[in-house]
């Protein structure tokens, strides 16, 4: 011990004395610390002064977590306020996880106490394994409480549970969705208030009238990406409940609009990714803006129960302002069955999925005549009260023989008028050739028949055709025959337009204007729409009026029943139409032949103008008689009478009439 | 110095040890702890509704027998429109029961009628619970709903020897299926925040957007039926507001409760023939 106590002095002063002393080497050493201590020091503060912002940010992405919750869409509601497409509640049974932290590691530990008790050790389940099951297993205590309370017999589905927990753990997991309001009621009172399982409620598209304007109203589909650009935390790490976004019609076309704005939280989570609370803020979700379709419910549900369980499609517009009151297509879907096993199929079956009022590109027939009026009367290449032909039923056009209603009828010497309102194939024929294609398609252009009509709707077709010589030589490569000329001005043959051009041409002659934009948009106080004016004289625009009132009355129109036949008739509205039917060579099951197309377009009433329609089916049987006067008219006049109906009890919210 | 500063603090040394113990000792035997000292306390707490029924009855015979004659006369007049309403429900029940047959619709579970003499009713949770004197004695089952004149007071959440437990519909631990009367759509209702002595009030979610309702025109909120726990048509209270909720697709409101669950003396339980 003294030994040790003599060594340590006799050290402990040769120390003392070696740091008395200056040693140059020292000092040099003692530059080198000074300058690690600055370098340290600096570092130090530029860390904490300059990069405190960054620091700050990234503690936050790791510790903080932002739960994003998709706000329930607008309604689409129609022109009187009538809700169309609203939201309904769906409630489902949800465990929220990341609530059962404690539960999950004592199931954890009873399963591998088990293990252990059973002997297995070396080759049990890894810890990994060990803790899905224990999580399976706690998830399925939760929903065999459910089982019991709604006596069913449910399996947590293993894979989503486990998929669930690594990825949306804030999240609530859904265990039973879709609860009726008996098992709604039974959960509310048998589930303990503070349970770690809920009833839950999200909002899920409704659709009051089935299948009415299916497509133009559209459908939405699941969407994962919910935007939260109005909830603050954008740089965080973002977990959302699954939200929805327009696929077709108004609800793709007007997503933004209907779309509603993000809620959800924002929490603090531990390192394993489980909430600490109370949240850091806070915010509801809020339901997108409501979008007022100028459609009218009640002429809308006329026209599709016209129209019944036949291929075709029905358009009705506000003549002043080009508000679309019908938009209707058969077949269709019912929206509200989109979720049901076999739906997809039925409606590919029936090829029910277009939109045959703005795709449906059909030779428009007879009804082009009106056109062909138009082009030859401005051409001054036929006039009101001259005869342009001796109809005797059939004609020698070029090498071929065209007939007149099959050859049957002898219009004889007839005059503009009676040749539209009795439909005479070979007046247009002669005033087709008169007037040349190049001036009929270039009239058909100028009422923008040759191109879409730019309706608020997305997927638009432009397959519409509008031909002439150029455009055979081109597109078909073979020339022009007169036989094309005369195909064309009855509107066969290359012709090709859609349900809504054909509806807004008419809406363009009942204003004596040449274009008439269609909206789905209401608006109350939208201006008369205007546009260049078709360019007639009164004297060739009263016999064009007078042709197409005379189609709808007897003794020879050849919509003449729907003024005769007194369920058609509406009574004391004027009104002025065109039929058409035009022939398309098909083959159906291994037959071939022609189908008929029945068109219908009209305004009313002839006076004033508020209503024009077109109205277009497809015949489905080969060889079989189907004509616009007999199958497209009644289905307008019904539309027809229903809007006046509407108008007389002051129940419409009609756009005053135009003014010619 | 050290042994009198231990001395000092043995108490909270010996208050210390208890809470560690305290928090290692199962939950078993703590369960058993409290229900142990539950059915200790309980005779005196009995004993005590016993002295105060014993108190009423003396007070009650202070009447003058002009007073007696004259309330048994009212109650005479009772209990013939309660006869009156009996036979009505009857005839009514018969109805039920023929349609149902006939519809092949489940009848809805009947009930043993258990009443009972409130005997406990604590300050600091007046809207919470109170202690009812019946219990396993009278064969009540935890769960089962329990009624006064005024519509549902709340479910049995603890049975007891002699005793049990209601916890209220004022409180926010209770939450059923109710719905609009006249209407069959249910939505949620649960107790709300209710300070001591205030007026009682619930509230609900989801309610359809269709239901409206003011101070000045009330909808009545009854059960649903559809629980299973409640049978339906029993008053909850008045829904007196109504507003849009954040999610725009249902409304929230306030419901006003029968004031009378506050003094509360008398319940009846309504015992479930047929448990699920």
């Amino acid at each position: 011990m003294a030994y040790d106590d003599i060594n340590l002095a006799e050290k402990s002063g040769s120390l003392v004395e070696s740091q008395k002393n200056y040693d140059p080497r020292v000092v040099l050493f003692y530059f080198a610390l000074a300058a690690a201590l600055v370098f340290l020091a600096g570092g130090l503060a530029y860390q904490q002064l300059f990069l405190n912002l960054s620091h700050k940010d990234n503690e936050r992405m790791q510790t903080q977590r932002r739960v994003l919750i998709p706000g329930p869409r607008g309604n689409i509601l129609d022109r009187n306020q009538n809700i169309l497409v609203g939201n309904l509640l769906r409630f489902s049974v949800v465990l929220y996880l990341d609530e059962l932290r404690g539960e999950f590691y004592r199931e954890y530990v009873r399963i591998h106490n088990n293990y252990i008790r059973a002997g297995i050790k070396k080759d049990g389940p890894s810890v990994a394994d060990l803790a899905s099951l224990a999580r399976v297993s706690v998830a399925q205590r939760y929903l065999d409480q459910i089982n019991v309370i709604l006596h069913r017999s449910e399996k947590v589905e293993t894979k989503t549970l486990l998929d669930h927990f690594k990825t949306e753990l804030l999240l609530p997991y859904t265990l039973l969705d879709d609860l009726s309001p008996e098992d709604y009621a039974r959960l509310l009172e048998h589930l303990p208030v503070n349970s770690p399982v809920q009833v839950y409620s999200k909002s899920t598209r409704s659709y009051p009238y089935g299948s009415l304007a299916a497509h133009t109203l559209g459908y939405v589909g699941a969407d994962d990406d919910v935007s939260g650009e109005n909830f603050p935390g954008k740089g965080l790490r973002t977990i959302n409940m699954p939200g929805t976004s327009g696929v077709s019609g108004l609800e793709k076309q007007f997503d933004d609009l209907l779309q509603g704005e993000a809620g959800g939280s924002i929490f603090r989570v531990d390192p394993a990714g489980y909430r600490v609370d109370p949240p850091l803020a806070e915010q509801a979700p809020k339901q997108g803006k409501d979008l007022v379709t100028s459609l009218d419910l009640d002429l809308q549900l006329t026209a599709e129960s016209a129209l019944g369980d036949q291929t075709g499609a029905a358009v009705a517009i506000d003549i002043a302002t080009g508000e679309v009151l019908v938009l209707a297509s058969k077949p269709d879907y019912d929206l509200s069955k989109f979720r049901e096993p076999g739906t997809i199929a039925d409606i590919q079956a029936q090829h029910a999925w277009t939109n045959l009022a703005l795709n449906g590109f059909w030779p428009p027939g007879s009804t082009f005549k009106i056109l062909t009026s138009i082009a030859a009367l401005r051409q001054g290449t036929i006039t009101p009260d001259v005869p342009i032909v001796d109809c005797e039923g059939t004609t020698r056009i070029g090498n071929a023989t065209f007939v007149c209603e099959n050859g049957l009828v002898h219009h004889g010497e007839i005059l503009l008028r009676d040749a539209i309102a009795q439909s005479c194939d070979i007046y247009f024929y002669q005033a087709g050739l008169l007037t040349s294609p190049e001036v009929v398609a270039a009239e058909g252009r100028r009422f923008h028949l040759d191109q879409p009509t730019g309706i608020d709707l997305p997927n638009e077709g432009h397959r519409m055709v509008m031909p002439e010589p150029g455009w055979k030589a081109k597109t078909v490569h073979e020339p022009w025959y007169p036989g094309d000329t005369a195909h064309m001005a009855i509107g066969q043959g290359f012709v090709l337009v859609t349900p809504l051009q054909m509806a807004c041409f008419a809406a363009s002659v009942a204003r004596n204007e040449v274009y008439t934009k269609p909206t789905l948009l209401h608006d109350p106080n939208r201006p008369r729409q205007h546009s260049e004016s078709i360019g007639l004289t009164a004297a060739q625009r009263a016999a064009l009026l007078e042709g197409m009132e005379g189609c709808t009355l007897p003794p020879h129109g050849t919509a003449r029943n729907i003024t005769e036949n007194p369920a058609f008739r509406v009574p004391g509205i004027r009104i002025a139409g065109k039929t058409g039917t035009a022939q398309k060579d098909v083959v159906k099951d291994g037959k071939r032949g022609t189908i008929n197309y029945a068109w219908f377009i009209c305004f009313a009433p002839i006076e004033h103008p508020e209503i024009a329609m077109a109205v277009a089916i497809e015949g489905d049987t080969i060889g079989e008689s189907f004509g616009g006067g007999f199958h497209a008219a009644p289905i307008a006049s019904a539309v027809l009478k229903k809007y006046f109906e509407k108008k007389q009890r002051g129940g419409a919210l009609f756009t005053p009439p135009a003014s010619n | 110095m050290s042994l009198f500063r231990f001395a000092q603090a043995k108490p909270f040394v010996t208050l210390g040890l208890v809470a560690a113990v305290w928090l290692v000792v199962p939950a078993v035997v703590k369960t058993f702890t409290r229900a142990t000292f539950f059915e200790l306390t309980a005779p005196v707490t009995v004993a005590a509704s016993y002295a105060r029924d014993l108190q009423e009855y003396w007070s009650l015979r202070l009447h003058s027998n002009r007073e007696l004659i004259e309330a048994g006369r009212d109650l005479a007049r009772l209990n013939a429109s309660y006869e009156f309403s009996v036979q009505q429900n009857t005839e009514m029940q018969a109805e039920i029961a023929r349609l149902e047959e006939l519809l092949h619709i489940p009848a809805y579970p009947n009930y043993r009628l258990e009443h009972a003499r409130v005997v406990r009713r604590d300050f600091s949770g007046w809207w919470q619970d109170i202690v009812i004197r019946k219990g396993k004695n009278f064969g009540l089952p935890v769960g089962a709903p329990v009624v006064f004149t005024g519509g549902v007071v709340g479910r049995v959440t603890e049975v007891h020897a002699t005793t049990a437990v209601v916890e209220l519909i004022t409180s926010p631990g209770v939450r059923l299926a109710g719905s609009v009367e006249g209407d069959t759509r249910p939505f949620s209702y649960q107790g709300g925040e209710n300070p001591t002595f205030g007026p009682p009030i619930g509230v609900v979610n989801y309610v359809p957007l269709d239901v409206a309702a003011t101070v000045a025109a009330p909808k009545r909120l009854v059960t649903s039926g559809l629980g299973g726990v409640f049978p339906p048509g029993l008053t909850i209270g008045e829904i007196t507001s109504v507003t849009l909720g954040s999610d725009g697709l249902s409304k929230n409101g306030l419901v006003k409760l029968d004031d009378r669950l506050g003094s509360l003396t008398e319940v009846t339980v309504l015992v479930p023939l047929a448990p699920e």
